[in-house]
């Protein structure tokens, strides 16, 4: 709907304290405070919707910005329940019974991977669904006239709601999964750097794209990882400075610069981002002159 | 309904933006199945007109109701929902989506699925997606735009993407479509194949009321006139009235700058 929020970091916190803390002082289940989060992170999102919904351009991200430094503040000071800085450890993995079957365990990582996974998939298909309905049409054509769209009887301000609030419930989902991911939870997750790295998955895959994020984050995630497998240019090198020169593989500190010349590059020559040039190319390619693009949000 | 019945009354309209009147005290009537033209030389208040009509703008002033409800302080969705669309004057389509989807679009309002529905792609989901895509495929032979269904709205020639203005503004089924220089920028053949369209789309029993500058483009189709100047209603009555008609003469030969 071509609005952006910074926000939604805000959401993805809010979501991981509120499960995390049903989880330590209540007792409750994993699965309890992980539809909580998610809820209130979609409540929060109505609330604020309500005052913010009908600003757009810089002033709406500016506003969604100054929320997500609101909540880091209380999550800050609120020492009684978030214990300030310290965080909160113990944060419980999250334990399956199913009747009749038994139990499965979080606790290891593969596991926990297979949970992520399960919930990945059922965003990606209500994302889908919605964009290829009345509400992905809509959404569509306030990004794309916004007053056409209001003449064509497309309420801007409920439809801008409806995303922004669905998208509050997913972030406040993951944030929950995240605390009992890493079964510690502190203000650092309302740090400016992860929304950074949200932006960036986002730009690089293609946004308004549903595949465009996916393939982002996978990129952005196992790229830095497969640099570490480049030959070090310095290995051997007399007069490199003496840390570069030690390992056969690339160094960290050149991993990161390369890690960020391949950003730097890609956001330059793919400013679309990855999926809508890949398909575009494809697309020109078989001799299609302007089809549709699915999914387009 | 019949053919007389009123469906718009504009009453003693007025807006101010700061010092400027730029729409004084106009009233007039429309009924229902007529085509009703306002026009009148660049910065009338014509447009302004069309922007008070549909939420845009609120007037400082004045009335307007549809069908006896008055529309002022509706937001511009709302408008439409009661069956009032219009089109605007610099010309708006959907530029990054198809002529299809475009027309889909303004189909919204015939959607009607629940979030069920939607999340399970139910039967019911499916076959109003048919049925809105034979809708908008009618909509665009209706226009004569169906060669071109599977092109970017922007990369449509001019004329037709003003046609396909007209063409998503007829999606929501309006009883009274406000169109707004519908041929502006087109030459004398597209301009004629334009008011032949419209001509069509008013046997279709639609209401139309028409905003224009060049007089001479809404002389044959519309059933009756008003003409602005300077925010003020100077005339209004039949075609061949308003042609011969001294004070609209002025208006457009430019004499009309000092009238008082």
């Amino acid at each position: 709907m071509g609005l952006l929020s910074l926000g939604h970091l805000a959401f993805w916190g809010l979501g991981g304290y509120c499960s995390a803390l049903l989880a330590i002082k209540l007792g409750w289940s994993f699965w309890g405070g992980l539809l909580a989060g998610g809820l209130l992170a979609a409540l929060m999102a109505w609330l604020l919707g309500m005052l913010i919904l009908k600003v757009r351009g810089h002033r709406f991200v500016i506003i969604t910005i100054a929320f997500q430094l609101l909540v880091q503040l209380v999550a800050y000071n609120w020492i009684s329940l978030t214990d300030g800085q310290n965080g909160l450890s113990g944060v419980p993995s999250p334990i399956l019974t199913l009747p009749g079957i038994g139990t499965i365990d979080f606790f290891s990582k593969t596991n926990f991977y297979f949970l992520i996974l399960f919930f990945c998939v059922v965003t990606v298909y209500v994302c889908y669904r919605m964009a290829n309905s009345r509400v992905g049409r809509a959404l569509v054509a306030i990004r794309e006239n916004e007053n056409l769209a209001e003449s064509v009887g497309v309420s801007a301000f409920r439809y801008s709601m409806i995303a922004f609030v669905v998208g509050a419930f997913f972030a406040g989902l993951s944030g929950s999964l995240y605390a009992h991911y890493i079964r510690y939870i502190s203000p650092d997750m309302f740090e400016f750097i992860h929304i950074v790295e949200l932006l960036t998955m986002v730009l690089l895959g293609g946004r308004a794209t549903i595949l465009g994020p996916i393939v982002g984050a996978i990129i952005f995630s196992t790229l830095p990882e497969a640099l570490r497998f480049l030959p070090n240019p310095f290995w051997g090198v007399s007069w490199a400075p003496e840390h570069l020169v030690m390992s056969k593989m690339l160094p960290a500190e050149l991993q990161l610069m390369v890690f960020g010349l391949i950003l730097l590059l890609g956001v330059l020559y793919i400013p679309e981002g990855i999926v809508p040039w890949v398909s575009r190319k494809w697309r020109k390619w078989r001799g299609i002159s302007s089809a549709t693009e699915a999914g387009s949000v | 309904m019949s053919e007389n019945q009123t469906i718009l009354e504009v009453e003693e309209l007025t807006i101010r933006f700061g010092g400027l009147v730029a729409v004084n005290n106009v009233s007039f009537r429309q009924t229902e199945g007529e085509i009703l033209s306002i026009i009148g030389p660049n910065g009338a208040g014509k447009t302004t007109i069309f922007n008070m009509m549909t939420g845009f703008y609120k007037p400082t002033a004045g009335h307007i109701r549809y069908r006896g409800r008055s529309t002022v302080g509706l937001p511009t969705y709302a408008v439409s929902e009661l069956g009032i669309i219009r089109t605007f004057q610099k010309t708006m389509v959907f530029p990054k989506v198809t002529v299809r989807e475009g027309v889909m679009m303004g189909l919204h309002k015939s959607s009607s699925v629940s979030w069920w529905d939607i999340l399970w792609n139910s039967g019911r989901k499916k076959k109003e997606d048919q049925g809105l895509e034979g809708e908008a495929d009618r909509l665009l032979e209706f226009t004569g735009l169906e060669e071109k269904a599977q092109m970017e709205a922007r990369n449509l020639p001019y004329g037709e993407q003003r046609i396909l203005e007209i063409a998503v503004g007829l999606a929501p089924k309006p009883d009274l479509l406000l169109l707004d220089e519908p041929a502006s920028g087109m030459n004398a053949e597209e301009s004629a194949a334009a008011m032949a369209l419209i001509r069509k789309i008013r046997d279709m029993g639609i209401t139309i009321l028409l905003v224009e500058h060049n007089m001479s483009v809404v002389m044959d189709i519309s059933d009756r006139i008003v003409v602005l100047d300077h925010g003020e209603k100077i005339a209004e009555g039949q075609p061949e009235a308003i042609q011969n008609d001294p004070e609209v003469i002025k208006a457009y030969l430019g004499e009309g700058f000092h009238r008082d």
